[in-house]
């Protein structure tokens, strides 16, 4: 168990360097000069060699690559080229909004697709099993963009109900304080985007779900809670249920990974400022130090989440801690 | 002989395609969007630039559906019937593309990984645990805006990240088959590694390389519509994605609605299809599925 631990560990700091490496070769190495951006070539010679100078360009490459990995690990990401603000001070402010409508939209799309899953196997083929399979592989299928949109459209644009996008309505004083998160206002805003994330995870949950309570419904324990007498729906939810989460809390982990890539297009559909929107803006405005720095917090959020997915399965499955430990 | 068991070979996936109403409708849409793909140019009325005039003389700018404009116009008067049709040979061609280059890298990486095992399937597994850690769409998007919005770094940036899934699945099944009776007697045999490999091992996986080739085609579908939707297209190639971003960026979908109906449907329909075909090769890959 504590190799095992240990081992993940260390993955998990590979994975993170080897993302590090990889951001800053290809920033380096590809066609199109990014300090182009910032020294002009336009400039005389002798004032881009003391501004190259300045930035540590004019070191070999090997010196200027610990150079970034010292400042990666200090938080020393250097500043905005077209807002010249520092880019930790602009991540900060966006880290947590995307923090706040992920959670928010994958909460619910655990919560409703586990109960879901749930009803599903116990009603199996029924016309409520086979409609939400459908209208959940629909929303799978269906990029969050175009059901963004689509709600938008419909909720706000038709029915004139709920905001087209942004945090705040135009005018309110911003609250610094995590204060901003339980305004009503910001949660009218929530509403869409939400919607719109739970939508694109509920098939997972819902019918890893199924699946999973359709096994465990097979099992011997559970003929034996019924034989018991034991009211149909205490069987359902503390005898079948509970085993079948297992995997359900497995996958969401990963789930979750997936989620932070997917946020991208959500942000910029309903102009949430979180990391997602950053980085797409970041990237059309080749707003380097940001895109670089934005992309890797983000990479590192997938690592970390990888790797205690592979905690919890070890921690609530003691069946696969040791067959699985030697396989990586 | 060889030609024998090619014609065997088509009708035991057509089968396997076939047994299931959703995997027939899944074929169907691919062959449908194939075909509008191939023949593009000889089926749209005009090129996807061209401004057009109503038969009254004025420019046709957001015009609903009609017998004229089948699926509307856009704010700058182009046929958005012209537009998905070109559209469509962009969206399918980086489709399977990517699709089939990334089924070779994963798959090789996977079987390689796989076999020899050791040393070697310790870097290759580490180098695609990194290439997990990468934020899928962020890195598409990242690589498009380094190399250049053409239509070959799109399909570049897009390979270099899907291969992930099919190299972990191919080498877990690789681990499984290797372990079997026919594989070690091929090795008493003295067959080379790498006919046991590619002769051997990769036949019996067959099912799974098209199941994550299915799955790659719609991956890259949805990742070229979302790159080209965040403005991260080939603007000389329009794509489904590249449609719903000049939609985006023109601000008309209060009153646009065909705009945004043609490009979304097809999307849709193009990756619900792959996911169909996908899942009726599942049950093929994964026999325990067939059960239930």
């Amino acid at each position: 168990m504590r190799t095992y631990i240990i081992r993940r560990g260390i993955y998990m700091f590979i994975a993170m360097f080897g993302v590090a490496t990889i951001l800053f070769f290809m920033f380096r190495m590809l066609p199109g000069d990014p300090t182009a951006q910032v020294i002009s070539p336009a400039l005389d010679t002798a004032t881009q060699e003391r501004m190259k100078a300045a930035f540590g360009l004019d070191k070999p490459m090997h010196i200027q690559y610990v150079i970034y990995l010292k400042n990666l690990v200090t938080m020393e990401w250097g500043r905005s080229f077209t807002s010249s603000r520092p880019v930790v001070d602009i991540l900060v402010y966006r880290f947590w909004n995307t923090i706040f409508l992920m959670v928010a939209g994958l909460f619910f799309a655990l919560v409703i697709g586990i109960t879901m899953g749930m009803i599903m196997a116990w009603r199996r083929n029924s016309f409520l099993d086979t409609g939400s399979t459908v209208g959940a592989l629909f929303f799978q299928s269906a990029p969050p963009y175009i059901t963004g949109i689509l709600l938008l459209i419909i909720f706000s644009y038709k029915l004139d109900l709920l905001p087209t996008g942004g945090m705040l309505t135009a005018g309110t004083s911003v609250d610094q304080g995590f204060g901003l998160f339980f305004s009503t206002d910001f949660l009218y805003h929530l509403i869409l985007p939400t919607v719109t994330v739970s939508l694109y995870y509920l098939a997972t949950p819902m019918l890893i779900m199924r699946d999973s309570m359709l096994e465990v419904m097979g099992s011997d324990f559970i003929e034996l809670a019924k034989a018991k007498g034991l009211a149909p729906i205490t069987v359902m939810i503390k005898h079948a249920a509970r085993n079948a989460l297992l995997a359900v809390v497995t996958v969401s982990a990963i789930m979750v990974g997936m989620a932070i890539g997917g946020q991208v297009v959500v942000e910029t559909v309903f102009s949430w400022p979180g990391m997602g929107s950053l980085m797409v803006e970041s990237a059309l405005s080749h707003d380097y130090p940001v895109a670089q720095a934005t992309f890797f917090v983000l990479a590192a959020l997938i690592i970390i989440l990888n790797f205690v997915a592979d905690l919890s399965y070890c921690y609530l499955d003691p069946r696969i801690k040791l067959s699985n430990s030697s396989q990586g | 002989m060889a030609l024998e068991s090619i014609k065997e070979g088509l009708t035991t996936h057509f089968r396997i395609i076939t047994k299931h109403k959703f995997g027939t409708f899944g074929a169907l849409v691919l062959l449908f969007f194939s075909i509008i793909a191939i023949f593009a140019p000889y089926i749209a009325p005009h090129t996807p630039w061209e401004t057009l005039r109503t038969s009254a003389g004025k420019l046709a700018l957001l015009k609903p559906p009609s017998g004229e404009f089948l699926l509307g116009t856009t704010a700058m008067g182009r046929d958005l019937f012209s537009q998905m049709i070109f559209a469509t040979r962009t969206t399918v061609y980086i489709g399977f593309v990517s699709g089939m280059i990334s089924i070779i890298i994963g798959a090789n990486i996977g079987l390689i990984s796989g076999f020899y095992g050791g040393k070697l399937d310790e870097v290759l597994m580490r180098f695609t645990d990194i290439v997990w850690g990468m934020p899928f769409l962020p890195f598409i998007i990242i690589l498009i805006s380094l190399f250049g919005r053409k239509l070959e770094f799109v399909i570049l940036a897009i390979c270099l990240v899907i291969w992930r899934s099919s190299a972990r699945v191919i080498r877990a099944q690789t681990l499984a088959i290797k372990q079997r009776q026919f594989i070690l007697a091929a090795k008493a045999r003295g067959c080379s590694n790498l006919r046991i490999i590619y002769r051997h091992i990769m036949p019996n996986i067959l099912p799974l390389l098209i199941l994550y080739t299915a799955f790659n085609i719609a991956w890259s579908v949805i990742a070229e519509a979302g790159a080209s939707f965040l403005g991260f297209g080939d603007p000389t190639n329009l794509s489904w994605g590249g449609i719903l971003f000049s939609l985006w960026i023109s601000s008309k979908i209060r009153v646009a609605w065909w705009w945004f109906a043609a490009p979304a449907i097809c999307i849709i329909l193009l990756v619900s299809a792959l996911v169909f075909i996908s899942r009726s090769y599942e049950e093929v890959a994964n026999p325990r599925l067939r059960k239930r």
